[in-house]
C-alpha cells in the first residue's frame, strides 16, 4: 500500500510527537508536582532534564553502557533534587517571587557547570538499536518504540505510585490541604523533599530518554522549559491527569503543524494557546480542582 | 509603653529628617560616574555607557518588581524591541535618531498596552509564566525571521548623526555618544524620580504593601498596575534603543531570557523598592561580570550562586544593608 507522500509525513510526524509526548508528560509531570505540591515555579527544571541528557550521553560515549548512564541520571538528579530543595529552596519557602528568582539562580549554576564538564558542542547520542521496522514502506527505528515503552512504564508506575501507594497518598493529600495534611500526622516537611526529588529525578529521566532523539547541548533545556510550561499550563497547574493528556494533545499536534509551518512557528502557535488558556481559564482545561 | 512609643517615633523623625533626599544621593553616585567616563580610556568608557545603559534597565524594572511587586522575567521582550525599533527604522526608513528612538518607545508602549492589558491581572505563579510565555514568542520569533531581524548573527547599522540645537552631532566619537546616552540616564532618573515621588507612586507603593486594601479603597489596581507595566516596558525600550545605538548593533540575543534576568540580579543586589538601587547594583555587578567574565568565562555561576546568597541573606540588597547600620 502506497500512501501519498504528504499523509506518511503527517503519519510519521504524528507517531514522533506521539512519542515526544510520553517524554513530555514525565518532565511535566515533575513540574507539576512540583509546582502543585510546594507552589513552585521551578526555572531550573529545563536543566534537570538537559542534566539527564547530558549524562546519558556522558555514559554511553565513554563506558557504552545505557544502563549505568540511566542509573547515575537517577542517582545524581535525586542528590541533587534533595540538596537544592532542603538548601536552597527551604528558605524561601512561602515567598513565591524569591523561589522563582533562586531557580533562576540555579538553573544559571547548573548549565554553566554542565557546559565546563561537558563542553559547549551539540553532541549526538548513537541510535541504540539499529534495527528498523517497516511502517508504510517506510524503515521506522525500533528504538524510539522502544523509549515510547519505557516512557508508559515510567508513567504507570508513577501512577501506580502516587495512587496505590500510602507514601503517594500521603504526597496527594499535602497537595490538596497542606495544613490538614499535617494535623493528620503527615510529615509535610519530609513529603517536600521527597515530592521535589520525584520531580527532579523524572525530568532527568526525560532528559535520559530523549538523548537519542535530540542533540545533546547544554541550552537544551529551554525549549523543553517552553514546551513543559505551555503543557502544564493547559492541563490545569498541579492537576496530575490534566498534564499527562495535554501533553498527548499538545506534542502531536505541535509536531502535525511542522508540516506546514517552521518549528519555531509551530511553538509560536503552542505558546499563544496556552496563553488564550492562562488568560481565559487559569485553572487548565482538563477538570478545574488539583489532584 | 508610652515612653518606648514615644521613642520610637522619636527615632523615627531623626531617621526621617536624616535620610537624604533621592536625588542628593543619586547626584553622588552619577557624577563619579560622568567624571569616570569623560576622563578615562576608550574601554573604561564604553563599560560606564554600558552601565548607565542597563541603569535605565534596572531602574525601570524597579518599577515594576519593587514598587507594584509584580515579579516579570520577561523584560527582555522590550529591550528587544527598543533596540530592533531604532535599528529597523533607521535602517528601512532612513529617519534621524530622535524620530528612531522615539518609534521604538511608541512600539513599546503599544505592545506593554497590549499585552500588559492581558497579562496584569494575573498574579504570583501565573503572572511569572505569562510574563515568560510573551518573552520566549517574541524570542523564538525573532530567531527565525532572519529575514527581519539577521536572527542570532544580528543586523548592524549606522548610527546616523543626532540633531542637537540644530548642531548635527555625530556618534562616532564615544564620548559624544556617552555624553548623549549619560544625559538620556540623567533624564530618565529624573522622570522616575517624580514619578514614585508623585501620588501615582504612592499608589504603587500601596499596591505592592496590600493591595486588596487598596481595592476597598477604591482604587482601580488593575489599570495602576498596567500603568506601571508600561512604564517599566517604556525605559526597557529606551535602554534597549540605547544598546543598540551604543553597539551599532542587535541581534535576537536582545531578546533572550538570560537579558531579561539581568535587571532581576541588578535590582536584587542593590535593593529593589528604592530607585537608586538598581543603579548601584548594575555598578556593582557590571563590572563584575566584565572583568570576571573575560577571565573566567563560566562565571556565571558566580552569578547564579550570588543570587541565591543574596536572597538569603540579604535580600534588600546594598540599600538594605546601609539602612540597616545608619
Amino acid at each position: 500500500m502506497l500512501l501519498p507522500e504528504i499523509l506518511v509525513k503527517i503519519l510519521f510526524n504524528l507517531i514522533n510527537g506521539l512519542i515526544w509526548a510520553l517524554i513530555m508528560a514525565l518532565i511535566a509531570l515533575g513540574l507539576s508536582l512540583i509546582f502543585g505540591l510546594m507552589g513552585i515555579v521551578n526555572i531550573a527544571h529545563g536543566e534537570f532534564y538537559m542534566w539527564g541528557a547530558m549524562l546519558t550521553w556522558f555514559a554511553i560515549a565513554f563506558f557504552k553502557n545505557t544502563l549505568f548512564g540511566i542509573v547515575l541520571t537517577i542517582a545524581l538528579l535525586a542528590s541533587l533534587g534533595a540538596v537544592l530543595e532542603r538548601g536552597v529552596l527551604r528558605t524561601f519557602m512561602g515567598r513565591p517571587t524569591y523561589t522563582v528568582i533562586a531557580t533562576i539562580g540555579i538553573s544559571y549554576i547548573l548549565q554553566q557547570v554542565a557546559l565546563a564538564i561537558f563542553g559547549g558542542w551539540p553532541q549526538a547520542v548513537p541510535d541504540p538499536i539499529k534495527i528498523s521496522i517497516p511502517i508504510f514502506g517506510v524503515g521506522y527505528p525500533v528504538y524510539r518504540l522502544l523509549l515510547a515503552g519505557i516512557a508508559i512504564a515510567i508513567l504507570v508506575s508513577l501512577l501506580v505510585f502516587l495512587y496505590k501507594t500510602s507514601l503517594g497518598l500521603q504526597i496527594r493529600a499535602a497537595m490538596q490541604d497542606e495544613e490538614m495534611a499535617s494535623a493528620m500526622g503527615i510529615p509535610v516537611s519530609r513529603i517536600y523533599t521527597i515530592t521535589f526529588v520525584i520531580g527532579a529525578v523524572l525530568a532527568g529521566l526525560g532528559g535520559a530518554l530523549a538523548a537519542p532523539i535530540v542533540q545533546v547541548f547544554y541550552l537544551m533545556g529551554l525549549d523543553v522549559l517552553a514546551m513543559a510550561f505551555i503543557i502544564v499550563i493547559i492541563g490545569g497547574l498541579g492537576s496530575l491527569r490534566g498534564t499527562i493528556l495535554a501533553s498527548l494533545i499538545m506534542c502531536p499536534l505541535e509536531n502535525l503543524l511542522t508540516v506546514f509551518i517552521t518549528p519555531t512557528e509551530a511553538r509560536v502557535v503552542s505558546l499563544l494557546v496556552m496563553a488564550v488558556v492562562l488568560l481565559f481559564r487559569p485553572q487548565g482545561l482538563f477538570g478545574g480542582a488539583r489532584g | 509603653m508610652i515612653s518606648s512609643t514615644y521613642t520610637k517615633i522619636a527615632k523615627d523623625r531623626r531617621f526621617i529628617i536624616r535620610t537624604p533626599k533621592l536625588t542628593t544621593v543619586f547626584l553622588m553616585i552619577a557624577l563619579p560616574l560622568f567624571l569616570l567616563g569623560m576622563i578615562s580610556p576608550k574601554y573604561i568608557t564604553s563599560l560606564v555607557t554600558d552601565i548607565v545603559i542597563f541603569s535605565i534597565y534596572a531602574m525601570g524594572y524597579d518599577i515594576l518588581l519593587g514598587f507594584t511587586n509584580q515579579f516579570s522575567y520577561g523584560q527582555a521582550l522590550y529591550f528587544g524591541l527598543g533596540a530592533y525599533g531604532v535599528l529597523l527604522s533607521v535602517l528601512h526608513m532612513g529617519v534621524n535618531l530622535w524620530t528612531g528612538i522615539i518609534i521604538a518607545l511608541t512600539i513599546c508602549v503599544f505592545i506593554s498596552l497590549l499585552l500588559g492589558s492581558l497579562s496584569v491581572r494575573l498574579t504570583g505563579a501565573y503572572f511569572v509564566i505569562i510574563t515568560i510565555i510573551f518573552n520566549l514568542v517574541f524570542y523564538f520569533l525573532a530567531l527565525s525571521w532572519v529575514w527581519l531581524t539577521g536572527g542570532d548573527d544580528g543586523l548592524t547599522f549606522t548610527v546616523p548623526p543626532l540633531d542637537f540645537l540644530l548642531i548635527k552631532l555625530s556618534l562616532n566619537d564615544h564620548i559624544v555618544k556617552f555624553c548623549f546616552i549619560f544625559s538620556l540616564f540623567i533624564i530618565s532618573f529624573l522622570i522616575l524620580e517624580r514619578l514614585i515621588s508623585s501620588p501615582l507612586g504612592r499608589i504603587f507603593i500601596g499596591i505592592r504593601e496590600n493591595e486588596e486594601r487598596l481595592t476597598f479603597l477604591g482604587y482601580d489596581v488593575f489599570r495602576y498596575k498596567l500603568i506601571a507595566y508600561v512604564v517599566s516596558a517604556l525605559f526597557s525600550g529606551l535602554s534597549g534603543a540605547l544598546y543598540a545605538i551604543r553597539l551599532g548593533y542587535a541581534s535576537a540575543e536582545f531578546f533572550s531570557l538570560s537579558l531579561s534576568a539581568l535587571p532581576i540580579v541588578y535590582t536584587l543586589v542593590g535593593g529593589m523598592g528604592t530607585l537608586i538601587g538598581p543603579v548601584i547594583g548594575t555598578i556593582i555587578i557590571l563590572p563584575f561580570t566584565y572583568f570576571v567574565g573575560a577571565l573566567w568565562k563560566h562565571y556565571f555561576i558566580i552569578v547564579g550562586a550570588l543570587i541565591i546568597l543574596l536572597l538569603k541573606f540579604n535580600p534588600k540588597g546594598v540599600i538594605g544593608y546601609i539602612m540597616k547600620y545608619r
